[in-house]
């Protein structure tokens, strides 16, 4: 079912905006370098921007349409915003800031209650304090609160986690998991961090210079050899569903991938817990055949599913193991050597080790 | 410490209250100018701007005849506005209410405007994505935010008020106990040779007030200040 | 051109100009020197000073530079060392602080105008005539009689002393319109704020949109007396000569043209 659909047509003094896109529920990525145009598409939503031609539907209602003449003010779109910089109101407390949305929306329809986000976002003891002493994640949980409490029909956050350092950002992602599993809301998020579109998105719209480039689910896109260029070679890679199967005592758990079995370093997540877990491409080693007295323990037969050179001397191989997809980052003078060709049966090798704690998600459901 | 002459004690409560009065009710207008010039880009801003700083750069005695050309008993506007809503302005305290009002505008619009252009509009901006409406916006989010410049401008229009003579005594003349206000009557005094010990009696006086007032404003800046940074 | 780069002729030049501008501050002498008559007078005596002003210096050659205020503000520039050379004061009591402060020259001190107290209307009105016991309240109604104030300035003060010579202050003294000069005065029953006024007969002379009602008589105020005098300071021949100048018959054509009337 669709619940976002998005036209925009734009002409700024740097670049021209066109951009169309839908998106169902869960998490849709906006992913694009900086000045693609990310942020103008969130403005256009949430109407704090007039493009000049358009079309914009949340949940079955016109907020904005030039042919019809329609343009909705910010205050009655019920777009829920979560801006880089939380914007919280320094003059009100925490708890002054989550409810201030409650007083506008219509009492009729209330999806989420105050208790739920405490409990989701854990921010039950920062009720009576002021922004000002919280530090940036505890700000942006607030913020993400407060946009939740107001009654949207679609979240949108806008680089949320930009604005925090490493440890802040992976506290928070869990939270936004939970968000996007358990809220029932359409989430748009614009972000340029691969990382947490891998970790979060259902749908990712890659965009560039203002046009959007491809869109598809997060599986196909994160997949897909010919996206590599937009998304960085250093930050390419698939993700792939599985399934937590054991916790081992030496600090390994199993996880199984349909017929094949993963080992990675341990994560907390109980068993029979579903994950998604990113795979950087350069992480993983293409051979023939299957190694013998090797360290790496994760190996995977697999088919050659396609090939793109890049511009240096890299190129970017798809492949497929049963239903799944890898992708995977050589040099183009192994890959001719090895013949690799679309259906050349070989093995991905992929250290355990190489899987970060930031790599492994809870998969949307 | 002498005590005050019941003809003194008239001056300073007529003054006060014209001061104050003053200000109460310039402080909408001057709210909402500072607002339309501080948010908006519209023809005619820098006409408006000009405007609200005329009786800064007019001599005050210029903006006195004004206002008696508007607004007293044969003016445009005062013979329209005694016909039909019985309001007098032409030698009455209501109409030094108008002139120190006046005078105080541009100072205080001045000021809000600062404070206004120091709130983040992307705040504001915050605040519509939550359901508020501009109105609800500029009461719940800008407003409390600008108090303490809010402050500073009531407490300028107010001590401009309190020492405002030119225009007053044009426009309503010095009537004691309508528009006898302490500058009238420290400029009286003046006038007479030997007046001087009372005329410093009441300008010791005056700066007494000013001071208070200032001081009454300081500790509600900085209380409004602490409210925003927690 | 980047800021900071300006050439160095330009930056040279601002300095000699700056220069120049100290020295011609610093350098500026009063008017004493160089024989030029500084006067000192009553703002109501402008329209006839200018005039005479202008004709002693074209047949004397001399200058004269006239500065007008009200004569107490005048006074008190004198106190603090004003340099002016003659004072013409439309108040006794001004120049008799001067005097007791030994600032003017006795010898030179003289009564030289007279004015009277007059009662204009902003309309004419036939039937009002000024008498002991007038009703003036009756003829106010509900408006209000602009004076000067009657504490303070020379006008108001007469003004006081005449209604109540004439037994009705009581019946109108909270029915004034005071303001702080006798111009203005004249200029709230010239707008009609104010129906009646009560001003000098030498404003009437110079506003001819108000109707002259009635003169007050001499005897109900004391004598509205124009003092003039040299100051101590002044050591100037040529002011000397002006104030001669000033109670020459040409003088008194142009005074009287004025309304003011010479005293003998």
């Amino acid at each position: 079912m669709i619940r976002l659909e998005v036209s925009l047509s734009h002409r700024f003094p740097e670049f021209h905006l066109e951009v169309e896109f839908t998106a169902s529920a869960g998490v849709t990525a906006l992913f694009g370098r900086s000045g693609s145009g990310k942020t103008t598409i969130g403005n256009a939503i949430a109407g704090l921007l007039t493009p000049e031609r358009g079309r914009v539907v949340v949940g079955g209602e016109v907020l904005f349409d030039t042919a019809l003449g329609i343009c909705l003010p910010p205050h009655q779109r019920q777009v829920g915003y979560v801006f880089q910089e939380s914007r919280l109101f320094p003059h009100l407390t925490v708890r002054q800031n989550l409810l201030f949305g409650r007083w506008f929306s219509r009492k009729s329809s209330q999806l989420i209650s105050l208790e739920q986000v405490l409990r989701m976002l854990d921010i039950a003891p920062l009720l009576e304090r002021r922004p000002h002493g919280l530090s940036g994640g505890e700000k942006q949980r607030v913020a993400i609160g407060r946009a939740l409490l107001s009654n949207p029909r679609l979240l949108l956050l806008d680089e949320p986690l930009a604005a925090l350092d490493g440890f802040r950002k992976a506290e928070i992602l869990p939270y936004l998991e939970r968000i996007r599993d358990e809220a029932g809301l359409p989430i748009l998020y614009v972000s340029h961090s691969v990382a947490e579109v891998a970790r979060l998105a259902n749908t990712v719209v890659l965009l560039q210079s203002g046009r959007v480039l491809r869109s598809g689910e997060t599986e196909d896109i994160l997949a897909d050899p010919e996206a590599v260029p937009l998304i960085g070679v250093r930050e390419a890679g698939a993700v792939l569903p599985v399934r937590v199967e054991a916790h081992h005592p030496d600090g390994l758990s199993e996880l199984r991938a349909d017929a094949e079995v993963l080992w990675i370093p341990q994560c907390t997540a109980p068993v029979g817990t579903r994950l998604r877990l990113r795979i950087h491409a350069q992480d993983i080693l293409i051979s023939l055949k299957r190694p013998e007295g090797m360290s790496a323990l994760n190996v995977l037969p697999v088919t050659v599913d396609a090939l793109h050179e890049g511009h240096g001397p890299g190129v970017a191989v798809r492949l497929t193991s049963g239903p799944h997809r890898l992708l995977a980052r050589i040099t183009r003078r192994s890959a001719q050597a090895l013949k690799l060709e679309p259906g050349t049966s070989c093995f991905a090798i992929l250290k355990s080790v190489a899987v970060a704690q930031d790599d492994v998600g809870v998969s949307p459901h | 410490m002498s005590w005050l002459s019941p003809e003194e004690w008239e001056i300073v409560t007529l003054s006060l209250q014209v001061a104050l009065w003053a200000t109460v009710v310039s402080l909408p207008p001057g709210v909402l100018v500072a607002y339309a010039l501080a948010r908006f880009e519209f023809p005619g801003k820098q006409l408006l701007n000009g405007l609200v700083h005329l009786p800064l750069i007019l001599p005050p005695v210029v903006t006195g005849y004004l206002l008696l050309l508007l607004f007293g008993r044969r003016g445009v506007l005062g013979a329209f506005l005694e016909e039909h809503f019985e309001v007098v302005f032409a030698f009455r305290w209501t109409g030094a209410v108008l002139a120190c009002g006046i005078m105080g505008f541009p100072l205080m619009v001045r000021a809000i405007r600062l404070a206004l252009e120091a709130v983040d509009p992307r705040l504001e901006q915050a605040a519509q994505t939550l359901g508020a409406n501009r109105l609800w916006t500029f009461c719940l989010i800008t407003l409390p935010l600008m108090l303490p410049g809010l402050v500073a401008g009531a407490v300028l229009a107010f001590a401009k008020a309190m020492g405002e003579f030119g225009a007053t005594i044009t426009f309503v003349s010095n009537i004691p106990g309508e528009t006898q206000t302490l500058p009238s009557a420290i400029y009286a005094l003046l006038q007479v040779p030997g007046g001087e010990a009372g005329a410093l009696r009441l300008v010791v006086l005056s700066i007494g007030i000013a001071l208070g007032a200032l001081l009454i404003s300081e500790l509600l800046a900085r209380k409004a200040s602490r409210r925003i940074s927690g | 051109m980047e800021p900071g780069k300006q050439p160095r002729w330009k930056f040279g030049a601002i300095c000699v100009l700056g220069a120049f501008l100290v020295l011609g501050l610093l350098s500026g002498r009063p008017a004493v020197a160089q024989g030029r008559v500084l006067v000192f007078a009553a703002a109501s005596l402008k329209s006839a000073l200018d005039e005479l002003g202008h004709q002693w210096q074209e047949r004397s050659g001399g200058r004269v530079v006239l500065s007008y205020a009200a004569s107490s503000a005048l006074a008190r520039q004198i106190q603090q060392g004003a340099p002016a050379d003659l004072f013409l004061s439309a108040s006794i009591e001004w120049m008799a602080v001067l005097e007791r402060d030994g600032l003017i020259r006795q010898e030179t001190r003289r009564n030289l105008l007279r004015n009277r107290l007059i009662l204009i209307a902003h309309q004419p009105r036939p039937a009002l005539r000024i008498a002991p016991g007038f009703d003036l309240s009756g003829a106010l109604g509900s408006e209000r009689l602009a004076m000067a104030l009657v504490q303070a300035v020379p006008a108001g003060i007469y003004g006081k002393q005449a209604l109540t010579a004439l037994g009705v202050w009581e019946q109108v003294q909270g029915q004034l319109a005071q303001v702080d000069n006798v111009r203005a005065a004249l200029a709230l029953v010239v707008r009609g704020e104010a129906p009646l006024g009560i001003v000098y007969a030498s404003d009437a002379v110079a506003e001819p949109r108000v109707a002259v009602i009635d003169t007050f008589p001499e005897g109900s105020h004391a004598p509205i007396l124009y003092p003039v005098a040299q100051t101590t300071e002044s050591r100037s021949a040529a002011a000397r000569d002006f104030l001669q100048f000033l109670t020459s018959e040409t003088a008194r054509t142009v005074f009287e043209s004025q309304g003011f009337l010479m005293v003998q």
